[in-house]
């Protein structure tokens, strides 16, 4: 299966270097919003659509 | 841009004309669509209603009813709520209303040359992609004007941060326009004929990066943006957890771009393509299921209002066919499952529980929410709403249950062998008459979810009606903010910068697009030299050209698989040169009929005359359509020099005299071919007619390798 699957490809460095940004990129985003300190930021934020006045009901 | 925050409050007015008139549109050219799935459902399960009228023959209906769906109905749906949303969260008015307007009568006008050029046949037959060259230009200059005033009105927002939503319209924005004008490269022909640039394998690949981009990015990404403003709006509850929110956004992009090839498991494709945007599709199960689990959560706690507030019921199910057909979209990407699910009604009834469960009732649910609020009144009845929920609930799992049984079934009937090593079923006419009942049964779905859609037009209509007559645009006072916080968070400062931003997101796609796409515009590596294939002749390319227009491949693959009921039932499995210099390529997605690969020399040429004219002749108990105008129609055999120095610009390897001689040629091939239907009885004089061109065409297939 491996070698059918490869029998063509010789741009083999490509997808590392697509394997090593995604896996990289991931861990960062995963770390940012891990972090505890964001914690009142993050309240703060996903407030932001409640803000304007257009409800009908009670909180 | 001012950049300190303060307590100086302003009173703005926010554009909403246009919200309103994006939400009426949405309802208009919803109603279009939906009508037009239901007589082409209706066509597949009782042929007589093609009418031998060649405007509604389902190969033409068929990509009208998709493109209405998807860039009409949805369309419209997503630019009212993006505007709507927009304007609240950055606490400013749209930065331009010519723009606005621009980009409003833009689109309706895209979708009237859609509505006038598809069911005349202009197409360039790329799924969801079918409009030709004068469209594909003005759709780009209409989505330039939209992102200019999307941007520009960020840059004037008085709200520093941009919230989630924000950042999916951003995704939205950059990555539709890279998959429009990527896919649409193209040579004229003519005024409304165009060739791509692209042939075969790497048409296929471009083509399906588009396709399941545009499922990404035009009916998944803008609808999660419009989920994560309006489920928290209408629960009046905050999202669930806005942490998962970043990472479901920057996996969703990045991963999402990748799994275009599971559309071409098991084709001519490289197998590492094919593996690549099979494992990228599994991986989409956690941020998408992150996603759902997002939006129905932030309903905890809340779940009385559905009770109060019925218009919640329609997020609470939009949300839960999002899960599922998230589920069930990897699952079908993995390749054995793929063999049996690929070219069935199964994949029908997925893209149906996506495009009504979860774009049509997200729409269904901002509509209600919006349209009291915008006119400024109540609803005018719940009841109303209460049954349209549950009759299009009823209708869409009718629809899906009924086209996942009937996938299932012929599946497992094309590829039932028995133990002589035989088909079970070789005429494949048998596995159709099989299904033919559940197409009832799709079609009766699809008319609850017609009639439920045109309970909640009639509601609507009435609340506008009774609306208060003078409708006083009211200023919303707001206050600038976030602009003067001092912030070390890396991602807090992000958010605040759209331009830096929105570079980032579209380098998340870029990387993803380029490593799947570059290698296989080295085509010359994937290409053995024995087997290298001879151009079609004039004559075939005219019969190409008409096979496109009449959307044959709307129900007919070219693309055998090399698994062993294909192989036996069609022959043997493609090869990448085989489509080398297919512009555009004719793989389909869909088998109605059987494949046509390998057609060619199978049958006479008067048996294509009799079975294009009446296919029951033939094949007994046929659903496809007549096509009389084939034998009335004239093919026009002037325009075949342009269309050979077209494609031997694009690299077709025709001689020179070939070229010149297009015509000539093509004539004289037309008339062996009438004196062979003339000497079998059939009609005389044909020459000159299309249905000569096309069976030229048809017996081509498979029949130009040199072997």
């Amino acid at each position: 299966m491996k070698q059918e699957g490869l029998k063509f490809f010789t741009d083999t460095h490509l997808t590392s270097i697509g394997l090593i940004i995604f896996f990289l990129f991931f861990v960062g985003v995963v770390y940012w919003v891990s972090r505890k300190d964001n914690k009142r930021l993050y309240t703060e934020m996903e407030e932001m659509p409640l803000k304007d006045a257009e409800f009908t009901y009670e909180r | 841009m001012n950049t300190t925050s303060g307590n100086l409050i302003e009173k703005i007015y926010y554009d909403d004309d246009i919200v309103k008139k994006f939400l009426l549109a949405t309802m208009v050219w919803g109603l279009a669509a939906f009508l037009f799935g239901l007589i082409a459902a209706l066509q597949l399960a009782y042929w007589p209603i093609n009418a031998n009228m060649e405007w509604i023959t389902f190969g033409r209906l068929r990509p009208l009813h998709t493109n209405a769906a998807i860039f009409a109905f949805a369309g419209n749906a997503i630019f009212a709520g993006i505007y709507h949303s927009t304007q609240r969260l950055l606490k400013t008015r749209l930065a331009s209303d010519l723009l606005s307007r621009m980009h409003f009568w833009g689109w309706q006008l895209i979708i009237l040359s859609a509505a006038i050029t598809l069911p005349l046949g202009y197409t360039q037959s790329k799924e969801y992609a079918e409009l030709e060259w004068p469209i594909d230009i003005a759709i780009a200059v209409v989505w330039v004007i939209f992102a200019i005033n999307y941007f520009l009105t960020i840059r004037n927002r008085r709200e520093k941060h941009l919230y989630v939503a924000i950042w999916f319209y951003i995704a939205t924005i950059i990555t539709v326009a890279v998959l429009h004008i990527v896919n649409s490269i193209e040579i004229p022909v003519g005024f409304l004929q165009s060739y791509p640039v692209y042939a075969g394998i790497q048409d296929a690949m471009v083509q399906w990066w588009y396709g399941h981009n545009a499922v990404a990015f035009f009916l998944t990404t803008p609808f999660l943006g419009l989920m994560y403003y309006y489920v928290p709006k209408a629960a009046n509850r905050p999202v669930y957890s806005y942490r998962l929110s970043i990472v479901h956004f920057w996996s969703l992009v990045f991963i999402y771009i990748w799994a275009g090839p599971h559309h071409l498991l098991y084709t001519s494709l490289p197998e590492w393509a094919q593996t690549l945007g099979m494992i990228f599709s599994l991986m989409l199960w956690a941020p998408s299921w992150g996603g759902m689990i997002n939006g129905l959560l932030t309903l905890k706690g809340s779940w009385s209002l559905l009770r109060t507030e019925p218009l919640i019921k329609f997020f609470v199910a939009a949300l839960t066919f999002y899960g599922m057909s998230t589920f069930e979209g990897p699952l079908l990407s993995i390749k054995s499952v793929s063999a049996l699910g690929h070219y069935t009604d199964w994949i029908i009834g997925h893209v149906h529980s996506g495009a009504l469960g979860w774009n049509g009732f997200l729409t269904f649910g901002m509509i209600y929410y919006l349209v009291p609020r915008l006119w400024k009144t109540e609803l005018y009845s719940k009841k109303l709403l209460e049954n349209h929920f549950w009759l299009g609930l009823t209708g869409v799992l009718l629809y899906y249950i009924s086209m996942v049984t009937a996938g299932i079934t012929q599946g497992l009937m094309w590829r039932a062998v028995g133990k002589d090593g035989q088909l079970v079923y070789p005429d494949f006419i048998e596995t159709v008459v099989r299904i033919v009942p559940l197409y009832w049964v799709r079609a009766f779905g699809g008319t609850l979810f017609i009639v439920g859609f045109l309970l909640m037009c009639y509601n609507i209509y009435k609340t506008i009606q009774l609306a208060p007559k003078e409708q006083k645009a009211e200023g919303t006072e707001v206050s600038r903010s976030g602009f003067d916080e001092k912030t070390d968070k890396t991602h807090r400062k992000l958010e605040g910068m759209g331009l830096v931003f929105s570079v980032l997101a579209f380098l998340a796609i870029a990387v993803g697009s380029v490593i799947e796409i570059y290698p296989t515009l080295s085509l010359h590596k994937y290409i053995t030299p024995a087997n290298i294939i001879e151009p079609y002749t004039p004559l075939e390319l005219a019969g190409r050209d008409i096979y496109i227009k009449e959307g044959c491949y709307v129900c007919h693959s070219q693309q055998i698989r090399p698994i062993v009921s294909e192989v036996l039932r069609y022959g043997a499995a493609s090869t990448v040169e085989e489509s080398m210099y297919d512009h555009p390529f004719q793989w389909g997605s869909k088998r109605t009929g059987p494949d046509l690969s390998r057609v060619g020399k199978k049958y006479p040429n008067l048996w294509h005359f009799s079975h294009m004219m009446d296919p029951r002749a033939v094949t007994p108990k046929s659903i496809m359509p007549n096509y009389p105008w084939l034998a009335e129609k004239d093919t026009d055999f002037l325009v075949l020099r342009k269309k050979l120095s077209v494609m031997k610009q694009l690299g077709v390897p025709y001689a020179d005299d070939i070229v010149a001689n297009a015509d000539i040629d093509a004539q004289k091939q037309a008339k062996l071919i009438a004196e062979d239907l003339e000497k079998n009885g059939g009609p005389r004089n044909l020459q000159k007619k299309e249905i000569v061109a096309l069976i030229a065409y048809l017996q081509s297939l498979g029949q130009k390798g040199k072997q």
